[in-house]
């Protein structure tokens, strides 16, 4: 990242959380204004609302530029193949230098355009690189897969590292698990790549060396990472033998081994994965190794269903809802007899949050999730003209 | 945990910016000394309705033999009232204004509590039909008694299941917005649909306007505006020459909705009406090229222009009214 978008990164964060302070009324506007003051914002920034219509129209413009262009010099022209890979590339690359021009140059951040054209640019650069990955070997060998995934984690990481978008970075650890599944063993790497790295990852997402992009772009591989160490464990991609097909299409699904100690070793770890990750955001207080704990959590009780039959599935989905309601209802209660509301750094009040977003996307989940089926609504035949037809008693139409 | 803010916290005390008393739990906070759970305990509680919601579905539609159609109406029912009593019990009084949450489970435990006598009354009507003929005013009937809950306990949440709830009686699924809109894509939906849009947008109107539970405004006229827009852009696929009527009212639509939001501020409404008025411009253009290349150079061009007249609308749009 350079220095002077780092350095408003940092300022950006600090001016955040005083937004965030002032909204929950920890401090008054005077007091806003002056924190914003001695934490001055040289970048230029839009509002959520035109971030999205920024990066829309910006993808839109992008890609039919690129259409136009190929079809005004290159289609008619009986231009050989290989100028689809060269052409996608080099519109990525200009895309790439325009990127850098509105971050750097332009000073632009969270401004929808400097996304829309760094992911715009990736994917022009990465179909050009897959084309000739393709065209290299044959296109049916898994090596020009392989070769594909491990320039996307490349890319991936650079863009993270330059730009400071997260999701790039979620996305490369994600490039490079798919990378290693193509190794021998390569479960086994899905298991380890994030053991090893976990402890690395979350010194990196605390220091203060980085800007916080950057943090939460170790974060984000913290996440992928944590995710691919369950898929790799679980007894249904162990089954199934989900790894071993990513990294070799051809071999089609079927167990990852037939040995029946690494059958119950996968059985004992889909359950106990979960537990431990949930035990680590309990001690730690991270954020990921929750979110991760939850939604494995889940996962791994879904698949305790598939395997071992309990009960009717309505008595589960009831009894599963009404000890979570009732978790939530003790967790409160817990939480909130402690002193000052909290025990051993958790509280279940809210701090700092932006509440008005919060209800906004609940509202949405509401209308989407629980409005009720319509009521089919019949229609009256419409006149089509066109004469009519004798009939009836036995007569008919025609004479 | 955020060292930049960390840092910056005694930085600020020093300097006489941040109140003294206010420190220490901002920096755990910025430390990570201190974490909320608030979002996952709401998270997990929509979780547990959806899951509660779900099996009461099954157990409805599986079990009716074996229980009895007056066992499940019962329990239902009973269930319902107990969600609701406690609903009741610890609200707060009626106000038409704002009135914050007792407690973190309010909302959901209110929402659990409709869903579930919404559940009880259309099993009563399709098992004793105390309606009769008039079966169909069942949709309407829970709109209403939602609405009214919605109100009298304020929840924005159960307001929009009310609002969806009487755009389903009209025949119109607002959760497939998108997809599959309608019942069977007929005439009399999709004009049910723009009507009920109007509807919704007129009663946020009124709400703001009376400043009776002026923040629902918000919900009411949003998903006002989707309804028009989607019923609008589900006409685009009619024979003949009729589309281009629904297109170019679909144009009308949001070069109007863009101006009104753009002159009042409004965020949001400014996007559905851009996008819904460019989507429809589109519509009209494509219909009229021929070539792929123009079509390529039309949307680089608009999109462009639009790039640019977004930059000047969002540096207006900041401006205080």
């Amino acid at each position: 990242m350079r220095a002077d978008a780092a350095q408003a990164d940092r300022n950006a964060a600090v001016r955040n959380a005083a937004r965030s302070w002032r909204k929950a009324g920890a401090i008054d506007e005077a007091t806003l204004e002056a924190i914003e003051k001695t934490v001055p914002d040289d970048r230029v920034r839009v509002g959520p609302v035109f971030r999205v219509l920024l990066f829309f129209f910006t993808v839109l413009a992008a890609n039919a530029l690129f259409g136009f262009l190929w079809l005004l010099f290159f289609e008619n022209a009986g231009s050989e193949d290989v100028v689809i890979g060269v052409a996608a590339i080099v519109f990525g690359l200009a895309l790439a230098v325009l990127t850098e021009l509105q971050i750097g140059r332009f000073k632009r951040s969270q401004g929808g355009m400097e996304a829309a054209t760094s992911l715009v640019a990736l994917g022009y650069l990465l179909g050009g690189l897959g084309w000739f990955a393709i065209k290299s070997f044959d296109q049916s060998d898994v090596k020009a897969i392989s070769l594909l995934l491990v320039e996307a984690t490349l890319l991936f990481a650079a863009a993270a590292w330059r730009w400071g978008y997260p999701a790039y970075a979620g996305a490369a650890a994600a490039a490079l698990l798919g990378a290693a599944a193509h190794l021998p063993f390569g479960r086994v790497f899905w298991i380890v790549l994030p053991l090893l790295a976990a402890s690395f990852l979350l010194r990196l997402a605390d220091s203060e060396r980085l800007p916080p992009a950057h943090r939460d772009s170790c974060q984000a591989i913290l996440i992928v990472s944590l995710v691919g160490l369950y898929v790799a464990v679980h007894l249904g991609s162990f089954e199934s033998g989900l790894i071993e097909e990513i990294g070799n299409p051809a071999r089609g699904a079927g167990p990852a081994s037939t040995s029946d100690l690494l059958w119950w070793l996968s059985a004992a770890a889909t359950g106990l994965v979960p537990v431990v990750l949930l035990a680590v955001a309990v001690r730690t207080r991270r954020y990921p190794f929750l979110f991760v704990g939850l939604g494995t959590a889940a996962a791994s009780l879904i698949t305790l269903r598939f395997y071992v039959h309990l009960a009717p599935l309505w008595i589960l989905l009831t009894v599963s809802g009404i000890a979570l309601v009732s978790l939530v209802f003790i967790l409160r209660r817990y939480l909130g007899s402690g002193p000052n509301k909290e025990r051993g750094g958790f509280t279940a009040e809210p701090l700092f949050e932006d509440l008005a977003r919060q209800r906004l996307l609940e509202v949405g989940a509401t209308v989407l999730s629980f409005s009720p089926e319509a009521r089919t609504i019949r229609e009256e035949p419409r006149f089509t003209g066109g004469g009519g037809e004798f009939g009836g008693g036995g007569s008919s139409g025609e004479f | 945990m955020n060292p930049d803010v960390a840092n910056a916290i005694p930085k600020l005390v020093e300097s006489g910016l941040l109140p003294r008393r206010e420190a220490p739990r901002l920096l755990r906070a910025a430390r990570g000394g201190l974490v909320t759970v608030h979002d996952e305990l709401r998270v997990l509680l929509y979780l547990g309705v959806l899951l509660i919601t779900g099996g009461v579905g099954l157990l409805v539609e599986e079990n009716l033999d074996r229980i009895g159609p007056v066992a499940i109406a019962i329990v239902l029912g009973l269930a319902a009232a107990a969600v609701l009593v406690w609903v009741a019990r610890v609200s707060p009084p009626f106000s038409w204004r704002e009135v914050p949450s007792p407690n973190l489970a309010f909302d959901y435990m209110l929402l659990l509590g409709v869903l579930l006598a919404a559940a009880d009354l259309a099993y009563v009507e399709v098992r004793f039909t105390p309606l009769g003929a008039n079966w169909t005013w069942h949709l309407l009937i829970v709109a209403v008694l939602t609405g009214i809950a919605a109100f009298r306990f304020d929840s924005r949440i159960v307001f929009s299941l009310a609002l969806s709830t009487f755009a389903a009686w009209r025949g119109v699924a607002v959760s497939r917005i998108g997809s599959s809109l309608w019942n069977g894509s007929v005439d009399a939906v999709r004009w049910n649909a723009i009507a009920c849009g109007a509807l919704f947008a007129v009663l946020g109107l009124v709400l703001l306007k009376t400043g009776r539970k002026a923040h629902f405004e918000p919900v009411a006229v949003h998903l006002g505006w989707l309804l028009i827009f989607g019923g609008l852009a589900s006409g685009w696929g009619e024979a003949g020459s009729v589309w281009i009527f629904y297109t170019v009212g679909l144009l009308l639509c949001g070069a109007g909705l863009a101006a009104a939001a753009y002159r009042f501020r409004r965020f949001p409404l400014f996007a559905f009406g851009v996008i819904g008025g460019y989507a429809a411009l589109s519509r009209l253009i494509a219909e009229a090229i021929d070539e792929l290349i123009f079509g390529c150079l039309w949307f680089f061009v608009t999109a462009a222009l639009l790039i640019f007249g977004l930059i000047a609308a969002q540096r207006r749009m900041k401006e205080p009214l």
